[in-house]
């Protein structure tokens, strides 16, 4: 590495050089000084152990600044620092207004690329530690998000139950229906209740379509949730779904997911992140 | 006008001290009694809290961790709000901290949760790849003093006032109160964790020092 590539190096580099060659030529003159100089002029009467002191008048740059200093402090006092008082909290708040403002004129209508392109990076800060770099929950660590979202997963939880985000219904019990009737709901599900519209099994969806009334019961005809009181699952598949798990958490059967509603998200990126994740099983 | 000052070093020390006092007086104490006060909503520590609290101290996560978000963008989009000093009232001592070889910790409760933390102390590369904080082991093996953390807590209460026993504060009672209630804070965690090591331990009434850390790491919010 050539270290004189750095700019900061160089800078260094030349302020020690420029330190050096004024320290040689102040103490030189200095020397010089204490060498040949012969003291003269006129005492004043104080005299301290028989050390005197000249009447010189203030050297005129010093006197300047001393005056120039005091002339600040008194307008810094009376002005400067009431009228126009710096905190840092108020230097934070401005840093984060522009740059919302910013990114919100920046993403107010992202495109596919830029939200997985942000989802990516979301997700490797905030949930990688959990879901593991490749989503794939670590050995069961966390959900596999790889097996998520998709009519495989919907198989799965009519079999084993859902829990752990303290919907106004509770859980949801494991087995409701054999498996291949949850095939068949699954298809369904996709097909017509999701927003993804598309199924891997369209031969399915019409006996789907006969057991939904087995869902209906929690989920709402439509499958919206009744309000809130289960999941919307008109959003599985898609991006809408993982923002909500986001605001409500979720304690299941294989761990605790937190929150994330403390605002370190913004809306995009939770969007952006779902769209990622939602990708991962794709 | 200060002349006679110049001939007399005490006065002028004395001099000297009133000036500097007097800046220091009125730029430092008003925003101090301010900003000490603890934020609402701020509460002591639970005595198991403290216990983890202690283990923290003790194995020095404070060499590695912060717990101080500063007000930068960068910061609160990773940790959380900025940190506010009425926030530490209760820190006794306060675990500022001045290195981040590890990220902050003032928030962590926020979005890391019980069994996270066990596989994290247990082996850390197990959950982050590439990390360099070391294996806690031990303290799968070691029991929490809940004894001690009973002594800080009570000891701050009568000396320094602490709330603890007020209306909407942490109860603390008597010692076997508090230990009781220690018991029962405990029993959550350990149910939300793994180790059957732990979990054995915790029915022939031991508390093991990862229980105790988690409940203080849950509780930095
Ligand atoms: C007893 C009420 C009930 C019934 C019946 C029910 N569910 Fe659920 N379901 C829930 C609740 C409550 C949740 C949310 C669980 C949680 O995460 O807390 C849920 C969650 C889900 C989820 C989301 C799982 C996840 O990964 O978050 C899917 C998909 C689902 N249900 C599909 C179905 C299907 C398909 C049926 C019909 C076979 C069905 N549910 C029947 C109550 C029910
Ligand atoms: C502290 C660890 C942790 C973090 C951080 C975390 N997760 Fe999770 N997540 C989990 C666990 C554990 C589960 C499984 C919960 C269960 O079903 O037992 C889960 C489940 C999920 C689910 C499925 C929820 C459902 O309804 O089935 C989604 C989606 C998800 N996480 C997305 C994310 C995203 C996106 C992030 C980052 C913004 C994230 N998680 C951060 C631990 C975490
Ligand atoms: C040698 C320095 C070091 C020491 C000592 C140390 N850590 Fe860490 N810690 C790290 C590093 C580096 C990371 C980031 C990598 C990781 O998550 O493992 C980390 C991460 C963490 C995290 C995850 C934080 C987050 O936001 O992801 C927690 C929690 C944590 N440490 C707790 C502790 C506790 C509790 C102790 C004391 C028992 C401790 N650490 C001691 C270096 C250290």
């Amino acid at each position: 590495m050539n270290w004189l590539n750095d700019n900061v190096n160089v800078l260094a580099l030349m302020g020690a050089a420029a330190i050096l060659i004024l320290t040689i030529f102040v103490v030189g003159k200095y020397m010089r000084q204490m060498q040949n100089d012969k003291s003269s002029g006129e005492l004043t009467k104080d005299n301290w152990d028989g050390i005197g002191e000249y009447k010189n008048p203030l050297p005129i740059g010093w006197a300047l600044s001393f005056l120039g200093t005091i002339i600040w402090g008194l307008w810094y006092f009376l002005v400067g620092y009431p009228l126009n008082s710096y905190s840092q909290i108020g230097e934070y708040n401005e840093e984060v207004k522009s740059y919302n403002t910013h990114f919100e004129s920046k993403f107010s209508n992202p495109d596919k690329t830029t939200l997985m392109g942000m989802g990516e990076g979301v997700f490797l800060v905030q949930c990688a530690p959990c879901h593991g770099v490749t989503g794939d929950g670590m050995n069961g660590k966390a959900l596999n998000l790889s097996k998520w979202g998709n009519e495989d997963a919907v198989v799965a939880t009519i079999l084993n139950g859902a829990k752990g985000s303290d919907y106004p219904l509770g859980e949801m019990p494991a087995g409701l229906l054999d498996a291949e009737s949850a095939k068949a709901v699954a298809a369904f599900m996709f097909k017509e209740i999701s927003e993804v519209k598309n199924t891997k099994h369209p031969e399915l969806i019409e006996s789907g379509r006969a057991l939904w009334a087995t869902c209906a019961a929690c989920h709402g005809d439509d499958g919206k949730g009744m309000a809130g009181s289960s999941p919307d699952l008109s959003t599985y598949g898609a991006s809408k779904f993982v923002v909500n798990v986001l605001g409500m958490g979720k304690k299941g059967m294989i761990g605790n997911m937190p929150k994330f509603n403390d605002g370190r998200l913004t809306n995009v990126q939770k969007l952006a992140v779902g769209t990622y994740v939602n990708s991962l099983s794709k | 006008m200060f002349h006679w000052l110049e001939r007399n070093p005490f006065f002028f020390a004395v001099g000297v001290f009133l000036v500097v006092a007097y800046a220091g007086v009125v730029t430092i104490l008003p925003d101090f009694m301010e900003s000490a006060r603890p934020v609402v909503g701020t509460k002591p520590y639970s005595v198991l809290e403290l216990a983890g609290r202690q283990i923290y101290i003790k194995d020095s996560c404070n060499a590695c961790h912060s717990q101080l978000v500063r007000p930068f963008k960068s910061e609160t989009d990773r940790y959380g709000m900025y940190s506010l000093s009425g926030e530490y009232a209760y820190d006794r001592p306060f675990l500022w901290g001045s290195k981040r070889t590890g990220p902050d910790l003032m928030r962590v409760g926020n979005y890391r949760t019980t069994d996270w933390h066990e596989y994290h102390m247990l082996n850390p590369k197990s959950v982050v790849p590439g990390s360099i904080m070391p294996a806690y082991k031990h303290m799968f093996k070691n029991n929490a003093d809940i004894d001690t953390a009973y002594a800080e807590a009570y000891t701050v209460k009568t000396v320094f006032n602490v709330p603890y026993d007020k209306p909407d504060m942490p109860k603390l009672g008597t010692f076997d109160e508090a230990k009781k209630d220690a018991f029962e804070a405990a029993a959550v965690i350990v149910a939300d964790m793994k180790s059957t090591e732990v979990k054995e331990a915790f029915k022939r009434g031991e508390i093991k020092e990862i229980v105790a850390l988690v409940a203080y790491l849950n509780s930095l919010k």
